[in-house]
């Protein structure tokens, strides 16, 4: 049946710079906030603006990302009609196809899932930003202006204007220039990576895209440029609310941090735009009798008997008597053993901390302040009695009892 | 071989004894263990066990429990083919004034869903008692052993004699005698789960309605010693039987003993219930969450103690909630002080109130209350 518009999701990407948080699962399956994942934002915004039909492109370590969305009922896109379908690159007669070569690629090969729903506009959403937003309000712009691309943008300070793909525009909002991180950026409108498209037109950049072979298929370096060279009409979006990129470390363990306040701007908490997740079947989280929680996210499953503070705790986390969990992120079934000491860190799924173990330290313990960060322990690992893990390190091999890493 | 089994769940049972609990619901739907609903037990045994087609009788009070179970599919009952049936008792030729009497008459009642069954075997169970039952093993226990009916029951009575059967066991190791509702306890406590074959619960239905026996102990067990065979299945791992308010308090409590919530919540066979999408539980920064069970979707910035809270509740700063039971979307505001109390859904206590029951007499208020 024909569909006004259809979301197309790009998740094939692997955050290398997530490092060993992205060696087994693509960077939109990464767990975020307590119980969800990053996909879950872009997700919950389609259902939440009306949005019923979303194809989710995957490419590098899909497992455990097209496990998570499965018939996608947790975000009621089961449907017979549309409802959420994973695209992964795939062969066509004549021993034709790709890896997908190129954002801009991946939709192109997919071509034929959107003209399944004979659609009028196509959203590009990507996964990896944490963010609610009204798509159906955008798509209200951009059918008012009556543009071929509309590009949502977001305000930053004009000091990190040159980290984004700024949009230069006139007194309409409309994009009269595109720079990738300019050195010299004459606005401070960043582009979001969230476009929609006419799909008429966009299927006729695509095609000519394809066609050239010194392109690199890619939505910001080729197809946005060559819309605007063509003097198609490509409009702003201005986005006011929390927007944050979670593609690396640090971002991510900000973002995270960020969800525990509602005056940084996001509250999960809000019954108007909710975030739907796909959670494991846990029994309610046991407080033991020396608990102490201040400032933090528990959810179901977990068993504090320790001290946690400025800290976001997944499924199942364990954190026994006398451990100690400061300004942390731990994943799905990470236990922190008795005496154990987590600071400023992230701990992957199922890691197991040892008593007494020590891993990551404040800022304001670091003999160089350049050489400090956040510590990261990967996934199914143990650290040992006793082990002392340093801020900033990855640990992605097992420590054992009492060495320093 | 498993889906040889259907399930036929008894969700009607209403205990006044529970007071304002169930004002507004039946036993089945009374949340328990914070993000629960009695019925989710049974119900996640049964699915646990491999089965795919439950029958849930209802009678009176049912709205709460439909709203609960919805189309079955946090169970995995939403089926093209069997899952989740509900069986309100539309096609009841009542004999008595409309109630079901007993077992019996309600399964009177739906007795064109039981001729349609196509399994060889049905347990019927009911859907008011707390447990994480291995039904797969007693289904096993029932075709090794033999037996007409298998009986699960408990060495360790849960409930009062007077509202509970009880069995005593031969040396065959079958059932040689059964009391219904005696004054004391003799032998082992039924724990209302039978597992019989599909041809034999028709011919007992008709046998009963024929001659105007309403109940299961009379007309099945007490009818059946000497006749069929009972085995009894011993389950001893933890059960509560929610029958007072004052049971329901210490039934819930018990939930803070880890030991019980490890047989209760065992990870290999988890209790299912209705996915509400929560976020995770805030702690504020000067709160207190001590020896207590919480659910998800909470903000507590007050302080809580030796209490079970369910999902969605709020304990404003400077609130302190001890030894009590908040169910889902309670808000405790600013310097409200309550101890021993149960506070039923959407229950709000303003700023400053003082409210204590006690142990043995908790302080139950009633859904959507303002104090």
């Amino acid at each position: 049946m024909k569909k006004e518009c259809v979301a197309m999701l790009l998740a094939g990407g692997q955050g290398s710079r997530l490092y060993a948080l992205t060696s087994h699962v693509a960077k939109p399956a990464v767990p975020f906030g307590g119980k969800y994942r990053i996909i879950d934002f872009p997700l919950s915004n389609c259902v939440n603006s009306g949005i019923d039909t979303v194809g989710v492109l995957t490419q590098y370590q899909p497992l455990e990302l097209n496990a998570y969305i499965g018939t996608g009922q947790p975000w009621d896109l089961d449907r017979s009609d549309g409802g959420v379908h994973i695209l992964p690159p795939y062969m066509r007669a004549g021993d034709q196809g790709t890896w997908y070569k190129g954002t801009a690629n991946a939709i192109c090969q997919n071509m034929g899932f959107i003209e399944l729903y004979d659609p009028d506009y196509v959203l590009i959403l990507s996964g990896d930003h944490i963010y609610k937003m009204d798509y159906s309000d955008m798509l209200r712009v951009h059918k008012e202006r009556g543009a071929a691309c509309t590009i949502s943008v977001l305000e930053v300070p004009m000091s990190d204007a040159s980290r984004f793909g700024i949009m230069n525009v006139d007194e309409n909002d409309d994009i009269y220039e595109f720079q990738e991180k300019p050195k010299e950026p004459k606005s401070n409108l960043a582009s979001m990576g969230i476009y929609i498209f006419t799909w008429s037109k966009l299927r006729e950049y695509l095609l000519a895209d394809e066609a050239d072979e010194n392109s690199s298929n890619d939505f910001g370096k080729n197809i946005i440029p060559a819309m605007l060279s063509a003097g198609e009409k490509m409009t702003a979006y201005r986005f006011h609310g929390y927007w944050k990129d979670v593609g690396t470390i640090n971002s991510l363990w900000d973002a995270n941090m960020d969800m525990l306040s509602v005056s940084n701007g996001f509250d999960l908490y809000d019954t108007e735009w909710p975030i739907y997740a796909r959670t494991p079947t846990k029994p309610p989280h046991f407080t033991g009798p020396k608990a102490h929680i201040s400032h933090s996210m528990v959810t179901g499953g977990c068993e504090i008997w320790g001290d946690v503070e400025n800290s976001v705790l997944f499924s199942s986390v364990t954190v026994e008597e006398g451990a100690r969990v400061h300004y942390s992120i731990l994943m799905p079934g990470v236990v922190v053993k008795k005496g154990a000491v987590v600071e400023y860190a992230i701990v992957a799924e199922n890691a197991v901390i040892g008593a007494g173990a020590r891993v990551g330290t404040p800022p304001s313990e670091a003999e160089n302040a350049d050489d400090w960060g956040i510590a990261v322990v990967a996934q199914n690992l143990n650290v040992g009695d006793g082990a002392v893990v340093n801020a900033n390190a990855m640990i992605t091999r097992d420590v054992k009892g009492g060495i320093q890493a | 071989m498993i889906n040889e089994l259907h399930g036929i769940i008894f969700a009607y049972r209403s205990n006044p004894e529970l007071r304002e609990l169930s004002q507004l619901r039946n036993t089945c739907s009374i949340p328990y263990g914070g993000r629960y609903r009695v019925i989710d037990f049974i119900l996640s045994n049964m699915v646990n066990a491999g089965l795919t087609d439950v029958g849930l009788i209802v009678h009176a009070n049912y709205q709460s429990l439909l709203d609960h179970v919805g189309s079955g599919k946090d169970w995995d009952l939403s089926r093209k083919h069997g899952g989740l049936r509900i069986l309100p008792p539309f096609g009841y030729a009542h004999k008595a004034d409309g109630i079901y009497r007993g077992r019996m008459d309600a399964l009177a009642g739906v007795r064109s869903y039981l001729t349609n069954i196509r399994q060889d075997y049905v347990v019927l169970a009911g859907g008011d008692l707390a447990m994480n039952l291995p039904l797969r093993d007693v289904f096993e226990h029932h075709l090794k052993s033999g037996a007409d009916i298998t009986a699960v029951c408990t060495s360790s009575p849960k409930g009062d004699p007077r509202g509970s059967d009880y069995f005593t066991v031969g040396a065959d190791g079958f059932v040689s005698d059964v009391s219904v509702h005696p004054f004391t306890a003799v032998g082992y406590e039924s724990l209302e789960v039978y597992i019989l074959s599909k041809s034999l619960l028709l011919s007992l239905v008709d046998h009963c309605d024929a001659h105007n026996i309403p109940s299961f102990s009379q007309g099945v067990l007490l009818n059946a010693v000497g006749k069929l065979k009972i085995s009894p299945y011993l389950y001893d791992g933890y059960a509560a039987r929610l029958q007072s308010v004052a049971g329901y308090f210490a039934r819930s409590m018990e939930l803070l003993d880890p030991a019980v919530r490890a047989q209760l919540f065992d990870p290999a066979r988890p209790i299912k219930t209705k996915d509400q999408s929560n976020p995770s539980t805030y702690y504020g920064p000067e709160s207190l969450s001590v020896n207590s069970l919480v659910s998800d979707g909470c903000i507590i910035e007050g302080e809580a103690v030796g209490s079970i809270l369910s999902r969605n509740v709020r304990v404003e700063k400077g609130a302190r909630v001890e030894n009590c039971i908040l169910m889902q979307g309670t808000t405790i505001q600013a310097g409200a002080v309550l101890k021993y109390a149960i506070t039923d859904k959407n229950v709000r206590v303003n700023p400053g109130r003082m409210l204590m029951g006690h142990k043995t007499y908790p302080l139950a208020i009633a859904k959507g209350e303002i104090v």
